[in-house]
């Protein structure tokens, strides 16, 4: 290699394709469309998936573990050991977020109570949120107008409330709202903000998905649980983790769950719902439009690379004479291999550069027409290029073995 | 190195090419003696196996019987890449059709072997214009042979042949597709090239070109008929 050998052979083969630009250019096309449907497949079904993913982390995110109170009583009478426990608490959201910092990246409670709510313009029977911990941040909500809930408000159980839009403009369609005070039940609770409208449609000119968002009317948990649907020990309806890598996520989630059942004297009374997982599920069911785009483009390779034969049969007769010289003057038919094959792999070269590229344009033409924003992963363009490659080199093996074995003698004597 | 040492000794070579009923015998037995320094014509006419002695001389082709040492290698039983080795090494080729390769520039053609032999780039160029210098076409380095007369082809060849300062030089009617007039010129480079101490083995058919050198080899079906051989 010192001597530059192989950068004479690349240039000489760059000669020969350089020559041959219309026969070359023929035997790149096979790679070329085998390399832009690999990549164009992949990548498109990558956007369709990102797209619903998006979709997914829109509606409610998959970075989420829910845990929600289940029975535990299967069927039958429940046993005194189902009937002692005491449900999902307060404390299991606590233990949980401490369970590993490093995973979790917030936690929100929820208390929830139905009551009669009363404004002066309305009078509605509504479902009143306690919320505690990350909430609102998990759940997306921005306060519009007012302030958010203090600490001091969780704290003491403080009558305050914020309110979804919908809530604001059904109670108090006119004038103020923060400062006005709204019955719950009994209780008057002041409102000290309001949330911003949350918008989703999957089309435009398609009913908000997010409609049912708006209807909140959050107040303290500790609202919730010390004046109207509480107990001591601090039962709560939902607990949401956030975790901070999807990777880790099923591990965190073994560790949860044998946690909760230590603290529920080993009965399964809770539902740990783990969104990312039922994702991946759905993934996986995507991996057959992969495969069948690797496929056909598999298929077109090893078209391309038969065709590749074929060519470089029918050149290598022009080319006998050529190899009977480079032999003559003491080129061994290892050299004449190396020869032809870096000439066979610089054009696949070439054809999975421009394959890569066309795939690029291939999948933008398909998903701007599908409306849907691009997404292409380094893996496709690697997979694209290591199966042009690998096929490259099995095709190129043959022809130049053939070469490799000519006789000097008849190569020269060839006419 | 040795100066008495025979560049080329062969005893009792036999090539035949098919089999059984319809095998050709083309060389029946060859003694062939050449010593280092000598310029010898093979001569005989189409048919005597002149041609096929010139190919088993260059390596190029195996014998089916006798023994053959160039440069006191014998090269009988050697791997197709030792006798590339053997090829690039110690013998350089002039064919009449020059079979320079035609994508590539005379000098490039020229460094071609000094390319096979492991030589490094700056070496390689170096030598290789001064081959094109000694063979009197400096200024065509950068050419494509396309571009190049009959005899500045010849040249380019010549120059190619000498690149690894071969043993033999093997010329086969080197002269063949030239004109007269060049071709004298290409000869009075082999006879040059052979007062500087290159051994040259010339083929052709033609006596006057035989003359020129100092042994005449003469071949007629398949065996040595000129009685000087035995004296050299």
């Amino acid at each position: 290699m010192f001597s530059g050998a192989f950068r004479e052979r690349l240039f000489g083969a760059w000669v020969e394709i350089r020559e041959n630009l219309g026969r070359s250019t023929l035997q790149t096309l096979g790679v070329i469309l085998g390399v832009a449907s690999v990549l164009g497949g992949f990548s498109i079904s990558d956007s369709q998936r990102k797209r619903s993913d998006e979709r997914w982390v829109k509606l409610g995110g998959m970075d989420r573990l829910n845990v929600q109170p289940s029975g535990a009583i299967k069927d039958n009478q429940p046993t005194a050991l189902q009937n002692a426990n005491l449900g999902l608490r307060h404390e299991d959201a606590e233990e949980g977020n401490a369970l590993d910092t490093q995973v979790t990246s917030g936690v929100s409670q929820q208390k929830n109570a139905r009551a009669r709510v009363r404004s002066a313009y309305a009078d509605q029977d509504r479902q009143i949120t306690g919320i505690a911990g990350d909430y609102m941040a998990l759940n997306g909500y921005a306060i519009e107008r007012g302030r958010t809930l203090t600490a001091e408000d969780f704290e003491n159980g403080r009558p305050v409330a914020i309110l979804g839009a919908e809530a604001a403009s059904t109670f108090f369609p006119t004038g103020e709202i923060v400062g006005q005070t709204i019955r719950l039940g009994d209780i008057p609770v002041t409102v000290v903000g309001t949330f911003s409208e949350k918008v989703f449609r999957f089309r435009e000119n398609q009913k908000n998905q997010f409609w049912w968002r708006n209807r909140v009317i959050a107040v303290p948990s500790t609202l919730v649980a010390r004046r109207m649907n509480g107990d001591k020990w601090q039962r709560v309806d939902r607990v949401v983790f956030r975790i901070r890598d999807l990777n880790v996520m099923e591990k965190f989630g073994d560790g949860l769950s044998s946690l909760l059942l230590g603290n529920h004297r080993q009965q399964e009374d809770f539902r740990i719902d783990d969104i990312a997982a039922r994702i991946r599920k759905r993934r996986s069911q995507g991996d057959v439009y992969n495969v069948i785009f690797m496929l056909s483009g598999i298929l077109s390779l090893i078209g391309g690379g038969m065709v590749n034969v074929n060519i470089q049969m029918a050149t290598l007769k022009e080319r006998v004479r050529e190899v009977g010289v480079k032999m003559a003057i003491g080129a061994s038919g290892r050299e004449i291999f190396k020869g032809f094959m870096i000439e066979a792999l610089l054009l696949t070269g070439f054809g999975a550069a421009a394959g890569l590229v066309g795939g690029v344009l291939f999948s933008k033409t398909i998903t701007s027409f599908l409306q849907i924003p691009l997404f292409m992963q380094p893996a496709s363009f690697l997979w694209a290029f290591a199966l042009a490659a690998g096929f490259g080199f099995l095709f190129a093996l043959y022809p130049a073995w053939k070469a490799s074995r000519l006789s000097p003698m008849e190569a020269l004597r060839y006419e | 190195m040795t100066t008495d040492r025979a560049i080329i000794e062969t005893a009792g070579l036999t090539k035949v090419f098919g089999a059984n009923g319809n095998a050709v015998h083309a060389l029946r037995g060859i003694d062939l003696t050449v010593a280092r320094g000598e310029f010898v014509a093979l001569v005989g006419p189409s048919g005597s196996g002149k041609s096929t002695l010139m190919a088993i001389i260059g390596c190029l082709d195996s014998p089916t019987a006798g023994t053959y040492a160039i440069d006191g290698v014998p090269v009988q039983g050697l791997s197709g890449a030792a006798l590339a080795r053997i090829r690039n090494e110690k013998i350089g080729f002039v064919f009449q059709s020059y079979n320079l390769l035609p994508k590539a520039s005379v000098l490039r053609n020229v460094e071609l072997p000094l390319l096979y032999a492991g030589i490094s780039r700056k070496e390689r160029r170096r030598r290789a214009l001064e081959l094109l210098e000694k063979v009197g076409i400096p200024e065509k380095a950068n050419v494509l042979p396309a571009q190049l007369s009959g005899g500045q082809r010849q040249r380019t060849a010549i120059a190619r042949a000498l690149a690894n300062t071969p043993a033999l030089l093997l010329a086969d009617e080197p002269t063949g597709a030239l004109d007269s007039k060049t071709g004298e010129e290409v000869l009075a480079l082999f006879q040059e090239l052979n007062r500087q101490g290159n051994t040259v083995v010339l083929v052709t058919h033609d006596p006057h070109i035989a003359s020129l050198a100092q042994r005449k080899v003469e071949l007629r079906d398949g065996l040595v008929v000129d009685p000087e051989q035995k004296a050299a």
